[in-house]
């Protein structure tokens, strides 16, 4: 039964020997990297139940630090990448420092990230000197990568950043499953479900969303700096909402109980409006609509779909008591936190 | 620099009447529905375009067109209740993404039937008011005076009729209010089209004063929201002063710091009040 998983690694492995349709690369390119981006989303809303907007402000200011980081300090791509990452570390400490400590929840948790990702963005927007305005910056400098025994390789064309892209999935994929299947995993899943109840458990409730919050934006930093270094190109639109609520679409489209289920997401979005030829309008209507229809009817995302399928063909074979025993506790549909009657009067007191 | 003071002042006061009517309107869908509707920022950009068509296509005089597009709205608000966001009443998440969804599929709409050029109306009530000095188009001052009855049009109506009162009650104590026989999802629906309404009229009154594109709407769902937080999520008249309050704010700040981070200023802003002091600057102290 465990099969499956080794077919589909070895596929993805040996796929650009295959197919030589650099289309088809591109592809798989652009869902690798923005699978780290919603992969990485998921760690904080679906696993620990905190809706954050600034993963797409983390995602782009990393581009732009990385850049700065390699124009003036004339270093390469990855320790730029790094610096990026510390740069990205230290600032979604003090935000997330700020929003937890003052326990912002749900809603306002969302207005207060929404607010700083705008902030963010405004600053690059306006600040020309460094981040060339709204025109952007075209990217000159050459990502390279050592390779063990054939040197330092330029990173320039879908064959290498395909498996560059893979690569990078496949260790935030690791690391994600590492954190969430330990001790720490468990106090995430703790805040997602009842995060008074969890602190009354002794699990200390601002240190492990701050954790949640910190490691997500760092892997969406990594996503970032690929993401902008595979274009060539590095915009404001990279900071924008639309560009956040991509990767929400991702996540539950994809299914948000389950850690590869963005990547599925990430691939329908991506490859969807390529597959259908559409006007621009028409593309940005099938998004908002697919949203729609994703979170009213399809609760669970593909992933979440078909594992519930599979339990149910499993469950109908095996005896009732193997099931219970092998099959982990099945999350709540929704990865969002259950619904809570706010009322006027409350509303004042939820913070 | 008095004058220009007082000139930034009034078109805050004016623009601040905008935000705060979509202020209102997300403070009303919330606390009745438990959704925050992102979505009323398209809901205002149908109705600026419905406006905007009817005047300047369709021939019809303005106030006529705007009556027209405030049903339009409604009549699309209607629909998008029964169909998405009865499905998602108070589970917050659900019904954001579901009206963030509704965004792009409003938006595109809009853009296919009206494409992405600007749109700017004909001048509707032409000339100015000239006050000691200080100028204000006629137009503006009309569009901020109806703004502001309706918006304490709303206040009344909530305090004073039987429907209002049932709202309050609602909002309070759900099982309750039904209890006492009020019809909870009529009074649902009825506030989130209501709501539909209201950012339409803001819409339908801001398409004849400035250009209108598809994405005007957006921005002014933010500074809706934002107006709500700072006012105290629940208050309608509070909504309003918090609308103005930001727009002054934004008109002022502009004068004497860099004009290009105007919008940071609002976020700062409601941020600080967030953190320090949740339940508003209107909003009573817990």
């Amino acid at each position: 039964m465990r099969v499956l998983p080794w077919v589909a690694a070895a596929a993805l492995l040996l796929l650009p020997a295959v197919v030589r349709s650099n289309f088809v690369l591109t592809m798989f390119v652009f869902t690798f990297i923005l699978g780290i981006a919603a992969v990485s989303f998921n760690l904080i809303f679906g696993f620990t139940g905190q809706l954050s907007m600034f993963h797409a402000a983390a995602f782009g200011l990393s581009a732009y630090v990385t850049h700065i980081a390699m124009t003036r300090l004339g270093i390469p791509f990855w320790s730029g990448v790094a610096c990026a990452v510390v740069f990205v570390l230290v600032l979604s400490c003090i935000i997330g420092t700020i929003c937890f400590r003052y326990r912002l929840k749900e809603f306002y948790f969302a207005v207060v990230t929404l607010a700083f990702a705008e902030m963010a963005r405004l600053t690059v927007l306006n600040w020309n000197s460094v981040t060339n305005g709204s025109l952007g910056i075209a990217i000159n400098e050459k990502a390279t990568l050592w390779v063990p025994g054939a040197g330092t390789i330029a990173m320039d064309n879908s064959t290498v950043w395909y498996y560059v892209g893979l690569a990078a999935l496949a260790v935030t994929l690791l690391v994600c499953h590492r954190v969430l299947a330990s001790w720490v995993g468990r106090c995430f899943g703790a805040l997602r479900l009842n995060d008074e109840l969890a602190s009354t458990l002794g699990i200390n409730v601002f240190r492990y969303k701050l954790l949640a919050f910190m490691i997500g934006n760092a892997f969406a930093a990594i996503a970032g700096a690929l993401y902008a270094w595979y274009i060539g190109f590095i915009e404001p639109e990279y900071l924008s909402i639309p560009q956040s609520l991509a990767l929400i679409s991702m996540v539950l489209l994809g299914g948000s109980a389950s850690l590869v289920g963005p990547v599925v997401g990430a691939l329908v979005l991506t490859a969807l409006p390529h597959l259908i030829s559409l006007s621009a309008e028409a593309r940005v209507m099938t998004y908002g609509a697919i949203l729609i229809f994703t979170i009213l009817l399809l609760p669970r995302g593909i992933w979440g779909t078909l594992e519930g399928l599979r339990r149910r063909v499993q469950g109908a074979s095996a005896t009732s008591v193997q099931t219970l025993v092998e099959t982990p506790v099945q999350k709540p549909p929704e990865g969002a936190p259950p619904p809570a009657r706010e009322s006027l009067g409350q509303a004042a007191e939820v913070r | 620099m008095t004058q220009l003071i007082l000139g930034q002042l009034i078109n805050g006061v004016i623009v601040g009447t905008l935000y705060g009517i979509v202020a209102a309107g997300i403070t009303l869908t919330f606390g009745i529905t438990g959704i925050v509707n992102f979505a009323l920022g398209a809901f205002m950009t149908l109705g600026a375009y419905v406006a905007w068509y009817l005047t300047d296509h369709a021939g019809l005089p303005f106030p006529a067109a705007v009556v027209l597009a405030v049903l339009a709205t409604m009549a699309f608000g209607a629909v998008a209740d029964q169909a998405l966001f009865r499905h998602t009443r108070n589970n917050l998440i659900n019904g954001l993404l579901v009206s963030i969804g509704l965004i792009s599929v409003m938006e595109a709409g809009i853009l296919m039937t009206w494409t992405a050029t600007p749109k700017e109306m004909q001048f509707v009530l032409p000339g100015v008011l000239n006050a000691g000095g200080l100028v204000v188009p006629k137009m503006k001052g009309l569009v901020a005076v109806v703004l502001l009855a309706v918006v304490f049009a709303t206040y009344a109506a909530l305090t004073k009729t039987w429907v209002g009162r049932a709202a309050f009650a609602y909002a309070q104590n759900p099982e309750a209010a039904r209890l006492m026989g009020v019809r909870t999802r009529l009074l649902q629906s009825g506030v989130f089209i209501y709501s539909t309404g209201l950012v339409g009229l803001g819409g339908a009154l801001y398409a004849s004063l400035y250009s209108i594109d598809a994405g005007f709407g957006g921005t002014y769902v933010l500074k809706g929201i934002e107006a709500a937080i700072l006012a105290g999520i629940g208050s309608v008249g509070g909504a309003l002063l918090g609308g103005i309050l930001l727009g002054v704010a934004e008109a002022i700040g502009s004068i004497f710091l860099p004009a290009a981070y105007k919008d940071a200023y609002g976020l700062v802003a409601l941020v600080l009040i967030l953190l320090l002091r949740p339940a508003g600057i209107f909003g009573g102290s817990k």
